[in-house]
C-alpha cells in the first residue's frame, strides 16, 4: 500500500508562488510560458481547495490576472507611443522582479537578525515589559499613538453595560376605580378618602383613584366635604344621600 | 584627551540600558566638569575604539557596539548559547518570513504607505504591519499627500537595534533588477546558509525531527 504525502510549501503570496514555479522549471523570467504557469497556478489552488483550506483573495486576484494575460497573448499586440509592441506579460514581470528584489533583501535581514541575536546588549535581556508592566514613569516612555489606540479599544471592550431600569405596567383604569369608589359608598355611609387609599402600594393607583373620585364628583354621583381631620375629606354617595 | 575621560565614557555607556549618543556623553561630562572641557565627538569615538582595543587585549567577553548612532555594551557572539540558556524564550523568537519581507520593503522604501507595501508583496499586509507596529520595529512617520492621505511608515531605532545597525544606510544595498537576473546562484547560496542555520537550531532542540524520519 502506498501512502501519498502532500507536502505543501508555505508561500508568502501569489508572487512568491509564481517565483517558485519560475525557479523550479528554470524559466526565463522575461519569457514566461503563460499558459503553463497559469495551469500550475490553478493546480495549486485546487490542492488548497481539496485540503479544505481557504483560498486568500490575493490568489484569486492573481488567477484572474493570469487569465487576462493569457487571453491578451492571443490577441494582436497593443502598441505604445513609440510604436513598439506591448507584451501583456510586462507588468507581471516587473512586479515579480520587484518582489524578488525585496525577498532577497529579507534574506539579508534574516542573516543580520541571527548575527545580532548572538549579541546580548547590556540591560536588554529583561522580560517583555508588556507582560510585566514596570513603574508608571517607565510605562509612559516610548508610547506611540498606536499604543493609545490599543488601550482605548481595550477600555471600550471592557466597558460595563449601562444600568437598565425595568418598569412594570400596573393595570389600573379610571373605570375600575370608579366602581371601587362606588362600592365603598354604596351602603350610604361616608368614608374618609385617606382610609380608601391606605392599602394601596403603587403611587399610580392612588392617583387614578383620585382622578376617578374627581370624575364622580363632576358627574354628581358622589359628593365630598371637608373632614374634621386636617388634609382629608369625606366621600359620600350623592345618589343615596342627595 | 585625559585617561580619566576614557573611564567616564565607559562608565556612562555601561550605566545606560539604551544606546547613548556621543553628544549626550559630552553633555554629561561638561555638566559636571565645566563647559570649558574640550571633548569632541571624534575624541569620544577614539576613546571607544581604544576601550574596545583594551577589551580585546585583555580578552573581555564584551565590546562597545555602535547601534542607532549610539554606544552600548554587548557580549560577544561566542557567549550567546550560555546567555540564551538563561534568558526567556519569548525574547529569542525570530521574526516570521512575512514580517521580515514586509520590514525589508519598509526599510528600503521608507516612508512608504501600506498600499505601496501591498503592491510589492502582492498580499494584504494589514495584520503584519500591525504586528510590526506593536513590536515597535516600525512607526507612523506622517501622511502621504496622495488621495485619502494614507499613513506613512518607517523604521525605528528599535529596528536598528534588532538588526545591529548603526544607521539605516548601513543596510546592505538592494541589487539592481538586472543584476538579480544574472546570477541565480547568489540566492541559492543564501538559502544554503539559512538551511544550515535552521539545522543548527533543530539539533539544539533535540532529535524530534530525526525520530520522525526514521519511522
Amino acid at each position: 500500500m502506498s501512502i501519498y504525502k502532500i507536502k505543501l510549501q508555505q508561500f508568502e503570496g501569489p508572487l512568491d508562488l509564481l517565483l517558485f514555479f519560475i525557479k523550479r522549471d528554470e524559466i526565463d523570467i522575461y519569457d514566461i510560458p503563460i499558459s503553463k504557469i497559469t495551469k500550475d497556478f490553478f493546480d495549486y489552488l485546487n490542492i488548497i481547495k481539496q485540503l479544505d483550506l481557504e483560498i486568500a483573495g490575493d490568489f484569486i486576484l492573481m488567477a484572474s490576472t493570469l487569465m487576462q494575460i493569457k487571453v491578451k497573448m492571443l490577441l494582436p499586440r497593443e502598441i505604445d507611443e513609440k510604436g513598439e509592441e506591448i507584451d501583456p506579460r510586462d507588468e507581471l514581470v516587473k512586479a515579480l522582479l520587484e518582489y524578488k528584489r525585496y525577498k532577497e533583501m529579507s534574506e539579508e535581514l534574516v542573516l543580520l537578525e541571527s548575527d545580532t541575536m548572538k549579541l546580548n546588549f547590556r540591560g536588554y535581556n529583561k522580560e517583555d515589559p508588556k507582560e510585566n508592566p514596570p513603574e508608571f514613569d517607565t510605562l509612559l516612555k516610548n508610547i506611540t499613538i498606536f499604543d493609545l489606540i490599543k488601550a482605548f479599544r481595550t477600555v471600550l471592550e471592557e466597558k460595563k453595560s449601562e444600568p437598565v431600569h425595568k418598569i412594570n405596567k400596573i393595570n389600573v383604569s379610571i373605570e375600575e376605580q370608579v366602581n371601587f369608589l362606588m362600592s365603598k359608598v354604596a351602603d350610604g355611609t361616608p368614608v374618609l378618602f385617606i382610609n380608601l387609599i391606605r392599602d394601596m402600594k403603587e403611587k399610580i393607583r392612588i392617583i387614578v383613584t383620585f382622578i376617578a373620585m374627581l370624575e364622580l364628583v363632576k358627574m354628581g354621583r358622589i359628593g365630598i366635604k371637608e373632614s374634621e381631620s386636617f388634609n382629608d375629606f369625606i366621600i359620600y354617595s350623592a345618589e343615596i344621600n342627595g | 584627551m585625559d585617561k580619566i575621560y576614557k573611564s567616564i565614557i565607559s562608565a556612562l555607556i555601561f550605566a545606560t540600558d539604551e544606546p547613548i549618543k556621543a553628544n549626550e556623553l559630552i553633555k554629561a561630562i561638561k555638566a559636571i566638569d565645566g563647559e570649558d572641557i574640550a571633548v569632541s565627538v571624534q575624541e569620544v569615538e577614539t576613546a571607544v575604539e581604544e576601550l574596545n582595543e583594551i577589551y580585546e587585549q585583555t580578552e573581555q567577553p564584551f565590546r562597545i557596539r555602535r547601534i542607532a548612532e549610539g554606544f552600548i555594551y554587548a557580549t560577544d557572539a561566542g557567549y550567546a548559547n550560555y546567555i540564551g540558556y538563561l534568558s526567556s524564550e519569548s525574547s529569542r523568537r525570530r521574526l516570521s518570513q512575512a514580517a521580515v519581507e514586509t520590514l525589508s520593503i519598509i526599510a528600503y522604501k521608507q516612508p512608504i504607505t501600506k498600499p505601496e507595501v501591498e503592491t510589492i508583496r502582492g498580499v494584504n499586509s494589514d495584520y503584519i504591519i500591525n504586528t510590526l507596529l506593536e513590536k515597535n520595529l516600525i512607526t507612523i512617520k506622517g501622511r502621504a499627500d496622495s488621495m485619502g492621505r494614507p499613513l506613512l511608515y518607517g523604521t525605528t531605532d528599535e529596528f536598528l537595534m534588532y538588526f545591529g545597525l548603526n544607521r539605516i544606510t548601513d543596510l546592505p544595498k538592494p541589487r539592481e533588477i538586472e543584476e538579480i537576473m544574472k546570477d541565480e546562484d547568489f540566492l541559492e547560496q543564501k538559502r544554503q546558509i539559512m538551511l544550515n542555520q535552521m539545522e543548527e537550531v533543530a539539533e539544539n532542540e533535540g532529535g524530534l525531527n530525526e525520530d520522525e524520519s526514521e519511522n
